[in-house]
C-alpha cells in the first residue's frame, strides 16, 4: 500500500461526477425501503426485505458501484495519460495494484454497504434476525471481489466498462437464471452465500442458492487470479507515444 | 549516460523506431523530427515505458524497461497535458517527491517550484493553470528528486515566447549542473536555440546526429527550388540560367521555377542579376522549405558523412 497513491486515487474516484449517480442509486434503495415502511409494511417484512436487498442491493447497486469505481481506479489514469506520473516512480507494480484495488474496494463498499444497512433496518424494522447484518457484511466482501475483477479487466482491455456490464447483466443476470451451473462463477451468488452464512437469517425469509464452500473457494480463486493478472498486466504495461 | 544500441520498436507491421544507435552524456540534446517520426516512441523507450522490440536501451548500463528502480535517476515530462487537475502545483510536486522517496519532501518541493518560478500560483489547483504554467508544474514534478537524466517530450508546446525563453534558460542551467537532458521537438528553431547536440529522426530512423551547426549547414547547403514573380519572367530566366549557381530554370503557365545548387550563393547573386537586367522582382519564394522536405533530403542521403 502506498499512502500517496491512495490519497490521489480517492480524490480521483470520488471527485468524478458519476459518483453522484451512484449516491442517487443508493438513496433510491433507502427511499424504496422508507416507502414500504411508511405504507405500513406487509405480511412478511423479513421476506420482503430480503427480496429488496437481494434484487436491488446485491444484484444492482453493488455491481454498478464496483464497476464504476473498479474500472476507474486505474483505467481513468490510463485513458488520460496521468498513469505516467505513477509508473515513472521507483514503486513496485504490485504495490500500485494493491493500493488501487484497496481504494476501489473500500470506496465501493462504503457506497454499497451504507445504503444496504440503512434500507435493511428501515424495511425490516430492525436487524431482521441477522438478515440485515449478513447482507451488509457480505456486500463488503462482494464489493472487494467485483472491484478486483474490474480493476484487472481495466488493465486487460480499454473497454472494461462494457465487458464488465456484459458480465453483470448477461452472465450473472440472465444466464444464471437459465443455467444453475453458471451461478458457481457469479460474484452475486457468492455474496448471497456469504450473506446467509454470516447472518443466519430464518430460511423461510432468505435461502441462498449457492453453498458457502464453493462461494469461498471460487470467490477466493477469482480474487487471487484478478490480482495476479492485474499485476502482470501493469508490469508489462506499455505507454505508447503520440504516433502509435 | 544514455545508451541506445541497435534499438528498434515495432507495433505489429508498423515500425516506429528502426535500428537506432546513439549515446548521450551531460548537456542538452534535441530530438528533432517531424510529427510521427518516432520521437515519442524513442523517448518512451529511454524512459522505460516501452521495451525495444530489438536492441538495447540502457542508462548507466542498466536496461530501462521493466525495472521501476531506474526512475530514481530519471525525470520524465510527458507530452500529454493531463495532470491531476484537482491538486495544486504544490500538492502535485510534493506527491511526486513522496512517490520518489525524497527525504525532505517540503524542501525539495519548494526548490523545484522555485526553479520553474511557480511560487505565486503554487496553491491554486492545476486545473486553473494556463498551458505554460501547467507545463512548468510538470517540469517541477519531474525534477523534484534531482535526477541526473531529464527527458522532456515536446516541452515547449503551448508556451508563449516568454515562457519558452524561461524554460530554455532553466534547461540550460540544469545541463550546466552536469545533467543529461533530452527533449523532443518538431520545431527547428527551438532545437537550434537550446540544444548543443541534435539527433534528427525521420520515419523512425536516425537521419543525422551531432553538432547543431554541422546539421544546420547540411540542411541549408542542398539544392533549393524557388518560384519567382518579376516584371519580366522570361528575360530573368534567360539571365539566371547563365549563372553557375543555378542548375535549372522552368517557365510553366507563367510561373518561373528556379533550381539552385545551394541556398547561400543563389541568394547572393539574384539581386545583382535583377539590377543588371533592370528587372523588378516582386516575389521570391522557396518552394520546399517545410521541415519535412528538409528531413527527407537528409534521409535520402544528403547527410551521409
Amino acid at each position: 500500500m502506498n499512502g500517496t497513491i491512495a490519497g490521489i486515487t480517492f480524490r480521483q474516484l470520488l471527485g468524478r461526477r458519476r459518483v453522484l449517480l451512484l449516491l442517487v442509486l443508493g438513496a433510491v434503495l433507502v427511499l424504496v425501503a422508507l416507502a414500504y415502511r411508511l405504507a405500513g409494511g406487509g405480511d412478511d417484512d423479513l421476506r420482503w426485505t430480503a427480496g429488496l436487498l437481494e434484487n436491488f442491493g446485491i444484484a444492482t447497486l453493488m455491481p454498478l458501484v464496483a464497476l464504476v469505481l473498479g474500472t476507474g481506479a486505474i483505467g481513468a489514469e490510463i485513458e488520460d495519460g496521468t498513469i505516467v506520473y505513477i509508473l515513472a516512480k521507483p514503486i513496485s507494480r504490485s504495490v500500485i495494484v494493491a493500493t488501487k484495488l484497496a481504494v476501489a474496494a473500500l470506496a465501493a463498499a462504503a457506497l454499497t454497504c451504507g445504503p444496504i444497512l440503512l434500507a435493511g433496518i428501515i424495511a425490516a424494522g430492525g436487524m431482521g434476525n441477522g438478515l440485515v447484518l449478513g447482507f451488509t457484511l457480505a456486500a463488503a466482501i462482494g464489493s472487494l471481489l467485483y472491484a478486483a475483477l474490474f480493476v484487472a479487466l481495466s488493465l486487460v482491455t480499454g473497454r472494461a466498462l462494457v465487458f464488465g456490464l456484459f458480465y453483470v447483466l448477461l452472465w450473472e443476470g440472465f444466464l444464471s437464471g437459465l443455467f444453475a451451473g453458471t451461478r458457481t462463477f457469479s460474484i452475486r451468488q457468492h455474496t448471497l452465500a456469504f450473506a446467509e452464512a454470516i447472518g443466519h437469517p430464518p430460511t423461510d425469509a432468505f435461502d441462498a442458492s449457492l453453498d458457502l464452500v464453493p462461494a469461498v473457494v471460487i470467490g477466493g480463486a477469482l480474487l487471487v487470479i484478478s490480482v495476479v493478472v492485474a499485476i502482470r498486466r501493469l508490469r508489462a504495461f506499455e505507454l505508447r507515444g503520440e504516433a502509435a | 549516460m544514455i545508451e541506445v544500441t541497435n534499438a528498434s520498436r515495432w507495433y505489429g507491421n508498423v515500425v516506429a523506431v528502426n535500428d537506432m544507435t546513439f549515446s548521450l552524456g551531460a548537456g542538452v540534446t534535441g530530438l528533432l523530427g517531424p510529427n510521427g517520426a518516432g520521437k515519442s516512441t524513442m523517448l518512451h523507450m529511454i524512459a522505460g515505458f516501452l521495451g525495444p522490440s530489438a536492441g538495447t536501451v540502457t542508462i548507466d548500463g542498466r536496461p530501462t524497461h521493466g525495472d521501476p528502480e531506474v526512475y530514481r535517476g530519471i525525470g520524465m515530462v510527458p507530452e500529454r497535458e493531463a495532470v491531476y487537475a484537482f491538486l495544486s502545483a504544490r500538492q502535485f510536486v510534493a506527491a511526486n517527491a513522496r512517490l520518489q522517496g525524497v527525504a525532505e519532501v517540503e524542501a525539495a518541493t519548494q526548490r523545484a517550484i522555485a526553479a520553474v518560478e511557480l511560487q505565486d500560483a503554487q496553491d491554486r489547483a492545476i486545473g486553473t493553470y494556463s498551458k505554460g504554467m501547467r507545463q512548468r508544474a510538470k517540469v517541477a514534478a519531474a525534477l523534484v528528486h534531482d535526477p541526473p537524466v531529464l527527458l522532456l517530450d515536446e516541452p515547449f508546446n503551448g508556451m508563449d515566447p516568454r515562457q519558452r525563453l524561461h524554460m530554455m534558460a532553466l534547461l540550460r542551467r540544469m545541463a550546466a549542473d552536469g545533467r543529461t537532458i533530452l527533449f523532443s521537438s518538431h520545431i527547428l528553431e527551438e532545437v537550434e536555440r537550446l540544444a548543443e547536440r541534435v539527433l534528427v529522426i525521420v520515419a523512425g530512423r536516425l537521419a543525422a546526429s551531432g553538432n547543431f551547426r554541422e546539421i544546420r549547414r547540411l540542411m541549408t547547403d542542398r539544392p533549393h527550388t524557388f518560384t519567382v514573380r518579376s516584371s519580366d519572367d522570361r528575360r530573368l530566366a534567360a539571365a539566371l540560367v547563365a549563372e553557375p549557381a543555378v542548375s535549372g530554370v522552368a517557365l510553366d503557365d507563367g510561373l518561373l521555377t528556379i533550381r539552385a545548387a545551394d541556398f547561400g550563393t543563389f541568394a547572393r547573386i539574384v539581386p545583382g542579376v535583377a539590377r543588371r537586367t533592370a528587372i523588378t522582382l516582386y516575389e521570391l519564394l522557396p518552394t520546399d522549405e517545410s521541415l519535412e522536405s528538409v528531413f527527407s533530403y537528409l534521409v535520402a542521403g544528403g547527410a551521409r558523412r
